[in-house]
């Protein structure tokens, strides 16, 4: 024990004292910050601008649009009917993305088709169809009631109809944080990734330079293997809460600095006339920052994402460790390391398929197999799990808990048995004859 | 006293050790030979539990070898490898404190190494900075630092400037008078002869010699005397007439001369000394004892028929 301790803390300090890690400790939370500010500051907004021809031949809008100044689309009116072949090949419609069409039927049947160039954002769709939808409005309410507009807006009840699970009435945007629990899961596999790799370099380092020799005639090898698995798990760890750390200051930050605005309510009341269009714009705006800090539990997730990690990274660890220590060479090593990639990658894909189909039965499988168990729990703990059914959680702790103490035992042999072969070929014989000796 | 019973070992169908037994006390150098490949290096590695014997045990004072029993033996592996990145003082620390002892131990330990080698300034240097007989002077000093009682020294002289060799050789002597019981693999001959005291050959995983380095190279003795002498040489041949064949000579000057010769029939050193009476000037006469490097080559050169050792 005493020996593993030594071994993991001689790990742990030269990860800590490498460049690459001091580098990555910094660079990881910026780069994903620079993608957070981005999702904030751009996440609603589409492309390009757009260019939105109304073809209005009874003149029902009056060449009239409530938002006369959005930075994202321009509207122009054509006095004529424009039909969508004439739109799509004459000259003089090409500066336009899509073409509205307002009949006079508009008033009764509410039906207005939008024939575009290039497949617009949702949030493109949305817009044109609000902006279009209350200036027809406007027009109704003078054609056939004696309101004006804002007593109209005063006293009318739009329906938003909210579809929630039963067993998580809470959750507005359960597609959204399940793409945070699948965020969470590729983050487990990307520090496996990194971290399992720096164990197979380390392991080959130690083998090509011979001073494991040195090292096996006081430390028994399985307590070697344990020690480098534990001290580059610790680097990990340290590496992710630092992570997390600047993450979450960078958050407060952006909060109070870069986007104070977003969070204020009175900035949307102050807006007076156009008050509910800012409001529009600022809701879809949001939707990150509310997912970001409103949604997502941190807490609860970052319990269960390092109780998964811890494990999932000694189980997929013990892996790289046999692999580097069974291997003739380092390049030997990186070849059967594709195996491994291919299994994490699958894991990602398991977690993208439970994002997808919670409920399937295959899902369910992913759930409890520990090669993808780390993801799919995640994405499954940000979609939400049925009162009385935090258990399923445990077990798939349990199993991925039992399978990591059994890919240790089975990896401490590969370890053990490979670690003084040279320049040898690794062939699967080989390593099954490594394996059933103890 | 360090017992090794029995010991066999293969690896997929290759026996890499078959029944090898050797005994070594404290206070002894024994030198463990043999040419590459015989199994040296994985009859080391059973001592060290690296490896673990099919067959026969390692026994100390008549313990069986545990893993417990690490902690008093010195490995210097032939293939040594040092952390580039680490100074050698966090080395030493680390390999220190793995072998038992505490920091403050290790830290007093080291500055008496590094003081007696003089080269106190390398503690902090790390060790790509350092040249490969530095970086060997360390894994010396590494392996010694816990003060074992058994020292395993695979090859411990190679990469050594004969300045350094002799330096080591002095620390190894030195250990001996001390009580250690030193194992030491090399293919360097001479030192063999300088400071082992017992020696085992081991030759295609079997150990076909073991004994003193004076009764080995004794019992392999071919009967040759050197006689040094000053005067001519085509007197001194016509002074051996019949009794005595000439093996060799070496020129030291003009008129000096090493003469190696064989005796014939039931001649002997007297009847050679009275031969040279007053033909030549004798300086030095004495029998000449087969090399260890002689001996060494003899035996694991393979035989072709009609030729035997």
């Amino acid at each position: 024990m005493r020996n593993s301790w030594l071994v993991a803390l001689r790990e742990l300090k030269e990860r800590l004292g490498s460049r690459s890690f001091v580098g990555m400790m910094i660079a990881g939370p910026v780069l994903i910050l620079v993608l957070i500010y981005f999702l904030f500051a751009f996440g609603g907004e589409g492309q390009q601008k757009w260019n939105v021809l109304i073809a209005d031949p009874t003149g029902i809008m009056d060449k009239k649009i409530l938002i006369s100044a959005d930075p994202d689309v321009n509207y122009s009116f054509a006095n004529g009917y424009v039909e969508m072949n004439e739109f799509r090949d004459a000259k003089q419609f090409r500066e336009f993305d899509a073409l509205v069409e307002i009949n006079e039927k508009i008033l009764s049947n509410k039906l207005s088709f939008v024939f575009y160039r290039e497949n617009p954002s949702m949030r493109m769709q949305t817009k044109i169809r609000y902006q279009v939808e209350r200036r027809i409005e406007e027009v109704m309410v003078s054609q056939f009631t004696d309101l004006t507009i804002r007593e109209f807006r005063k006293v009318k009840q739009p329906l938003n109809m909210a579809f929630r699970n039963v067993y998580d009435p809470m959750d507005e945007a359960s597609d959204l944080r399940g793409w945070v629990g699948l965020f969470y899961g590729a983050l487990i596999f990307a520090f496996i990734f990194l971290f399992g790799m720096t164990i197979l370099r380390s392991v080959t380092r130690e083998k090509s330079n011979r001073i494991v020799e040195v090292l096996l005639a006081t430390v028994h090898p399985n307590q070697l293997m344990i020690g480098k698995i534990v001290g580059i798990g610790i680097a990990a760890f340290i590496q992710f809460v630092v992570w997390m750390l600047f993450v979450a200051i960078g958050l407060a930050l952006m909060r109070s600095y870069v986007f104070p605005d977003l969070f204020d309510p009175s900035h949307v009341v102050a807006m007076g006339e156009h008050a509910s269009d800012s409001f529009f714009a600022a809701t879809e705006y949001n939707q990150f920052v509310d997912l970001v800090y409103e949604r997502i539990q941190f807490g609860t997730m970052t319990f269960y994402f390092v109780l998964f990690f811890v494990v999932g990274y000694l189980f997929y660890g013990a892996f790289f460790a046999a692999i580097g220590a069974t291997s003739g060479s380092e390049s030997d090593g990186q070849q059967f390391v594709l195996p491994l990639i291919f299994l994490l990658c699958f894991a990602l894909y398991a977690g993208y398929y439970s994002l997808e189909n919670p409920e399937s039965g295959l899902a369910t499988l992913f759930h409890y197999l520990p090669f993808t168990s780390p993801v799919v729990v995640m994405v499954k703990l940000s979609l939400g799990y049925a009162p009385g059914h935090a258990y399923e959680i445990w077990m798939s702790l349990i199993i991925l808990l039992l399978s990591a103490a059994g890919v240790l035992v089975l990896a401490g042999r590969l370890y053990r048995n490979g670690i003084l072969q040279f320049g040898h070929r690794l062939r699967f014989g080989m390593l099954l004859r490594w394996m059933k000796r103890m | 006293m360090l017992e090794v019973q029995h010991i066999s070992k293969s690896f997929f169908r290759k026996t890499a050790l078959e029944d090898v037994s050797m005994t070594v006390r404290e206070g002894e150098i024994f030198g463990l030979l043999g040419p590459n490949g015989a199994g040296k290096t994985t009859l080391i590695r059973i001592i060290n539990k690296i490896i673990d014997a099919d067959r026969g045990v390692v026994r100390i004072n008549g313990d069986l070898m545990t893993q417990k029993h690490l902690s008093m033996v010195g490995y210097l592996p032939e293939e040594r490898g040092l952390y580039k990145s680490m100074t050698v003082e966090d080395h030493a620390l680390f390999l220190g404190q793995l072998r038992g002892l505490s920091k403050r131990d290790v830290k007093m330990q080291l500055d008496y190494w590094l003081e007696k080698f003089t080269i106190g300034d390398w503690k902090k240097k790390r060790i790509e900075e350092l040249s490969k007989g530095m970086a060997q002077k360390v894994q010396f000093i590494c392996t010694v630092l816990h003060e074992p009682k058994i020292l395993i020294l695979d090859e411990p002289l190679s990469g050594f400037d004969p300045v350094n060799v002799e330096l080591i050789k002095q620390e190894l002597i030195e250990m001996r008078a001390k009580g250690k019981l030193i194992i030491l693999s090399t293919h360097n001959m001479k030192s063999v002869e300088e400071i082992c005291d017992r020696v085992a050959l081991i030759d295609q995983s079997k150990k076909i010699l073991e004994g003193t380095v004076s009764e080995i190279r004794e019992s392999r003795k071919t009967g040759e005397i050197a006689i040094k002498f000053r005067g001519s040489m085509i007197a001194f041949v016509n002074a051996l007439w019949t009794n005595f064949e000439l093996v060799d000579k070496e020129i030291l000057a003009d008129d000096r001369f090493i003469a190696r010769l064989k005796t014939r029939g039931e001649t002997n050193f007297d009847d050679l000394l009275r031969a040279m009476m007053g033909q030549v000037r004798i300086e030095a006469v004495w029998e000449v004892l087969p090399s260890m490097q002689d001996i060494f080559i003899d035996l694991v050169t393979p035989k072709t028929e009609g030729t035997h050792a």
